[in-house]
């Protein structure tokens, strides 16, 4: 059974995005195992000279390393990813790079009927950047909008075309899992390029 | 003109901070720019809501009251930093002093393509219904392979990137303007400084009630109505203890004139160094606990409040006027700095008063240089006047005036038992 992160972009502790994961982990519970991460508690990133980076952070990563892929959900704060988020993704490519190459998918629920089409687009561009160079699904945004309305008591999407749909992304990325594999070639250069980022290309 | 700039950053050692401190240094005479730290702020979390935070309440205060806002911005992950993000978050939860504020954007970065995503993205979050600033369009500038460009000083090393940011921070004042001009019709803006009150009819927590405070003995009914301590009783201070004697001791053995005025523009203290004959500013110890309607000519009311109120919105923190007319061999003046408490609350006015020309002429003396007329500077010699406060331009005014060629009165007379605070509203 394949292995997932779950990161929760928010340290609020009543989200909606941290649901929609905790939703994900029971809903797939007898297809893969989906452990949630929370991006709270780092230390504000200020680029340290030794590059020592934090404990926790070096934690998350090495959790990152051992899985097959990372689900991120995302609020949108300001039409774009909440610091907490990208805070963690700063320390978690100074340095270390556990996302490299890693397939991720993005999620997003929010408050309004935009979903978080802004802050997903934010996320994804940030995922893309040489530090980070994660796999990103591509053509998968997943929004979830109205979400007072979207969960019930027990906590699970009421709406059945969401479920149906968030069905077929996770099966597409099991698949994109799977094909990125396939995606070797790049890998040994992406390694080499990646260790030569250093302090200045956080400029 | 005042501008606040910020370097979106929270590392030591950063070009970002390098350039903004440049823009401010080498600009001073286009406009006034005061550098706000973030390295204070911590990350946002709505459930730990710190709006009310001294280091929070800093920036909103400033922001509130500038012009216009410059921010400097690295590039990480293709983004703004989480540090920078997390203010903008604080900035846009509970309060909003970018709400309309006219902000520009540059950037420094070790590489050919500069900063130019985390811009582009600042822009966004910035432009976000629940920040709402107004972002200076086009004029991008991007200073790339940051580790050449400046020299050991700090300062831009080619001259043609120094002529190009300069005539875009000429051109974002005109923007500052625009806009502010456009909130002003809006209704945006309001004439606060009006609502100063100068009879000290409020009150506040240090306010001492039921003492007359215009009456010549006010200080020492005051005294005895609160039990204040005298003598050789200790005082506990920021950092150190002395006795009320010792403070007495100090403070009137500066070699300024010291004037405390409270937040509820009550006049309630000055070193008295000398007797009030020989003063620059002669102040009477009757004085003390008057309200500042009181202690100035009714003329100069108007600008009083002006620079009250600046300086209690921080649209500015300091506030500096000349004394003209006392030739050569003088030159005396008014400085007003607002005080804050520890939460960035603004507590009242220190004001000081002091005759700089001795100083300048032990350094004259002393370094083998004399005064010359600076032929190419742009005297901005009715300083008194207000319709020109938005380009007072200070430090290329005062230079001559040595020789003499003030001879505008400042609307301010020296003499007299009145203070000195004038109703220039120049800052």
């Amino acid at each position: 059974m394949r292995k997932f992160i779950g990161l929760v972009g928010t340290n609020t502790t009543q989200s909606t995005n941290r649901q929609l994961l905790q939703f994900m982990k029971r809903h797939f519970v007898k297809q893969a195992e989906l452990e949630l991460i929370e991006v709270s508690g780092l230390p504000m990133f200020n680029k340290p000279q030794d590059m020592k980076v934090p404990e926790r952070a070096t934690e998350i990563a090495k959790k990152i390393d051992a899985s097959d892929g990372v689900i991120i959900s995302t609020p949108e704060y300001d039409h774009a990813v909440p610091a907490v988020l990208m805070n963690a993704l700063e320390w978690l490519s100074y340095g270390i790079h556990p996302l490299l190459d890693k397939p991720v998918m993005i999620i997003g629920a929010s408050f309004g009927s935009l979903g978080t089409s802004r802050a997903q687009a934010h996320l994804r561009q940030m995922l893309d950047s040489p530090e980070i160079s994660a796999r990103v699904m591509p053509s998968s945004e997943y929004l979830v909008g109205h979400v007072l309305e979207a969960f019930d008591d027990k906590g699970d999407l009421t709406d059945k075309d969401k479920v149906e749909q968030l069905d077929a992304l996770f099966a597409d990325f099991q698949q994109f899992v799977e094909i990125s594999k396939e995606l070797w070639h790049t890998v040994k250069v992406d390694k080499k390029e990646v260790q030569k980022l250093g302090k200045e290309d956080f400029n | 003109m005042k501008l606040v700039g910020i370097a979106g950053t929270v590392e030591d050692k950063s070009y970002n901070k390098i350039l903004l401190q440049f823009i401010a240094n080498h600009f001073s005479n286009l406009a006034d720019i005061e550098i706000l730290s973030i390295d204070d702020i911590p990350m946002f979390d709505q459930d730990n809501d710190q709006t009310e935070s001294g280091a929070i309440q800093y920036l909103n205060r400033k922001i509130s009251g500038a012009d216009g806002v410059i921010i400097a911005t690295p590039e990480h992950n293709h983004t703004i930093t989480a540090a920078l993000k997390s203010v903008i978050e604080w900035l846009s939860f509970k309060v909003h002093p970018f709400s309309n504020k006219p902000v520009m954007i540059v950037g420094a970065s070790y590489y050919e393509q500069g900063s130019s995503r985390a811009q582009l993205n600042l822009r966004q979050i910035l432009e976000a219904p629940g920040v709402n600033a107004i972002v200076f369009p086009g004029n991008e500038f991007l200073l790339a392979n940051v580790k050449e460009a400046f020299d050991d000083n700090g300062r831009l090393k080619d001259e043609k990137t120094t002529a190009f940011l300069q005539t875009t921070l000429q051109k974002f004042l005109r923007f500052v303007k625009v806009i502010n001009t456009m909130n002003q019709t809006a209704g945006g803006h309001d004439d606060a400084a009006g609502s100063e009150d100068l009879n000290s009819k409020g009150k506040i927590s240090t306010t001492i009630e039921g003492v007359d405070m215009t009456a010549d003995d006010w200080g020492e009914k005051a005294a005895e109505k609160v039990n204040a301590v005298e003598g050789n009783t200790y005082v506990k201070l920021d950092r150190g203890i002395l006795t009320v004697d010792q403070l007495n001791y100090f403070l009137n053995s500066m070699p300024i004139e010291l004037t405390y005025a409270d937040s509820n523009n009550q006049f309630i203290y000055y070193n008295k160094m000398s007797s009030t004959k020989k003063m620059l500013a002669p102040r009477r110890p009757g004085q003390v606990g008057d309200p500042l309607s009181l202690v100035h000519p009714k003329r100069a009311i108007q600008g009083v409040k002006s620079v009250i109120h600046a300086l209690r919105t921080g649209k500015t923190d300091m506030v500096k006027m000349p004394v003209p007319g006392n030739g050569p061999d003088k030159y005396i003046m008014h400085f007003y700095k607002a005080m804050h408490d520890e939460k960035g609350e603004y507590v009242g006015i220190n004001e000081f008063v002091l005759d700089i020309m001795p100083i300048i002429k032990w350094y004259l003396n002393k370094t083998g240089q004399k005064l010359a007329a600076d032929p190419n500077a742009e005297v901005d010699a009715n300083t008194g006047a207000s319709s020109k406060d938005d380009e007072a331009d200070n430090s290329a005014t005062d230079a001559d005036t040595s020789a003499s060629t003030h001879d505008e009165p400042e609307a301010e007379a020296s003499n007299g038992d009145t203070d000195a605070t004038t109703g220039a509203s120049e800052s």
